[in-house]
């Protein structure tokens, strides 16, 4: 990795306005989790709330790929769109070292703004009981946000669309057809995410029941992300200037 | 090229198109030492022609390639050849200082806040230097961003529209900057649509009009060609029938038409023009009062240029 192109990476995202959309959307499931606190009533079942609604739901299914996409085009988009990966292009920098610097540094900004705010929802939700929850949806997360990450920097360098692209891989790919076609969960980085989650705790198949064992969704998920990682590479060694003007 | 060694820059049958639309027709020449400039109207196909060039896009056909090398797909040529784009954009949120360093260490200069430092003293930029890229006016932007082009010492510099912004004042520090270049052994190609800027800088000269190369050469020799093209001029005088019969009698002028009541004359060339038009009004008694060429534009001229 090139720490250059890392620093000019996280530069660029944190002086971007959207970064801090992104951070108040990772920070929703903290709300969710302090209303539930409150408010649940009091049969409610906290593994239940915690595994099927808050972590295993709209956490993994929603603002898990939506930080990753907001960073991962925000990372190369911007470059590529505005013409200024130019500067960084024009030099002798092997083009895997800037894909897998930006790759990088997005990554970690999903983690960072991901899973503490998950982690701390998950423990509120659930005091000190199933600590296997939290820990299993930490990984599952980290998993999760690295495959997209890798899947949505290959987008943004092949088209000018990648945030329309990702949101249709998201909503309509993950979100839809996968619960018409199960064979779909092989191509489904969520289904990757709660397969690695399920792991690490064991909850009873009507509250919990991912669709992937882990060992294959672990495998599947780096399969996935070197593929992707692969892409970009070929990609932006083919990337011609004015692509996006 | 003298002693083997291969060009700087070098296209050799070289096209580009996109689906049905050719952007470059079979272009060959060589760049060697010193300033060469690409002159061509807007949308000719001068910034294709650098994008391949400098191996930021493949060409559909033909070969391309830096002091000998592939251009297309071979990031090391980046190690002896500077490119600033035309494209205004730079990193806002970096200072031109920091911009400039950056470009220092993604070239691994072994001591790079001081190549930055050189090559921001090379275009002037020194008091600005540390300032947001943000805060920068068009002209700055074009320096900044040739610092950085340059910052590594390249020994082949390709420039696309670089004076597109400057003032006056920095144009000709530019120009001065190129010149000094090139005396110490660089080749350096750029591109212009503005005939004085190639007229003032070039020691040759390629002249591109829609994606093929009308002319290449020595700048003087194509000057002269664009002299001594047909001229058109519209002329006012005291008498315009009695001076419009004269003329006719000159070896130089080609033809008289009234158009709308004004004098319309085509003569041979700009010289013959200028010797012709005083010398028939003296002969004919006639006052001239305005003496107005008509097709004086850049595509006019290029089109000639095309037409031989």
């Amino acid at each position: 990795m090139n720490p250059d192109i890392a620093r000019l990476t996280a530069r660029t995202l944190l002086g971007q306005r959207r970064t801090i959309l992104v951070v108040l959307l990772a920070l929703l499931p903290v709300a969710i989790a302090l209303l539930y606190r409150f408010a649940a009533p009091a049969d409610a079942d906290p593994e239940r709330f915690a595994a099927r609604a808050l972590l295993g739901g709209i956490v993994t299914t929603t603002i898990l790929p939506l930080v990753t996409l907001i960073f991962a085009t925000g990372a190369f988009g911007q470059d590529i769109e505005d013409g200024t990966a130019v500067y960084l292009l024009a030099t002798p920098v092997p083009r895997r070292d800037i894909v897998l610097a930006r790759f990088l540094v997005a990554w970690a900004a999903s983690l960072a703004a991901l899973l503490p705010a998950a982690v701390a929802a998950g423990l509120i939700v659930l005091g000190g009981s199933g600590p296997g929850i939290v820990a299993g949806f930490a990984v599952g997360i980290a998993a999760g946000s690295f495959v997209y990450a890798a899947a949505f920097t290959w987008l943004s360098i092949a088209t000018s669309r990648a945030l329309v692209a990702g949101l249709l891989y998201v909503f309509l790919w993950e979100g839809t057809l996968s619960g018409l076609f199960s064979g779909i969960r092989f191509l489904s980085i969520r289904q990757y995410a709660t397969g690695i989650a399920g792991a690490f705790f064991d909850l009873p198949a009507s509250v919990f029941q991912p669709r992937l064992e882990p060992a294959p969704a672990a495998v599947l998920a780096a399969l996935a992300a070197a593929l992707m990682l692969l892409l970009a590479v070929r990609r932006l060694q083919r990337w011609e200037a004015g692509e996006a003007a | 090229m003298s002693g083997g060694s291969p060009p700087a820059i070098e296209l050799r049958g070289v096209s580009r198109w996109y689906g049905n639309v050719v952007a470059v027709n079979d272009v060959s020449f060589e760049v060697g030492p010193g300033v060469t400039g690409l002159l061509g109207p807007n949308g000719a196909g001068k910034s294709t022609i650098l994008h391949m060039a400098a191996g930021f896009l493949r060409p559909s056909a033909g070969d391309v390639r830096i002091l000998g090398e592939p251009a297309w797909r071979n990031p090391g040529i980046y190690r002896r050849l500077g490119l600033v784009p035309e494209r205004e954009a730079v990193y806002g949120f970096l200072t031109g200082r920091e911009f400039v360093e950056l470009a220092a260490r993604l070239h691994r200069l072994p001591d790079p806040a001081a190549a930055a430092e050189r090559a921001i003293a090379l275009v002037d930029m020194d008091a600005a230097a540390g300032r947001p890229c943000g805060t920068y006016s068009k002209g700055m932007k074009q320096r900044i961003k040739i610092a950085a082009a340059l910052v590594h010492d390249p020994q082949v510099l390709i420039l696309d529209e670089p004076f597109n912004g400057a003032d006056p004042r920095q144009r000709l520090h530019l120009m001065d900057l190129f010149r000094r270049m090139a005396a110490e052994g660089r080749a350096i190609l750029y591109s212009s649509h503005i005939l004085e800027e190639v007229e003032r800088l070039a020691d040759t000269v390629l002249v591109i009009v829609a994606g093929r190369l009308a002319a290449s050469g020595d700048y003087r020799q194509i000057r002269a060609l664009m002299t001594d093209r047909p001229h058109a001029f519209t002329v006012r005088s005291s008498d315009d029938r009695a001076l419009a019969a004269r003329l006719l009698a000159e070896p130089a002028i080609r033809g008289v038409a009234f158009d709308d009541g004004r004098l319309e004359v085509r003569a041979d060339g700009l010289l013959a023009a200028a010797r012709a038009l005083p010398a028939a009004a003296r002969a004919a008694g006639v006052t001239l009062y305005e003496v107005r060429p008509t097709d004086e534009s850049l595509e006019s001229v290029f089109a000639y240029l095309v037409r031989r």
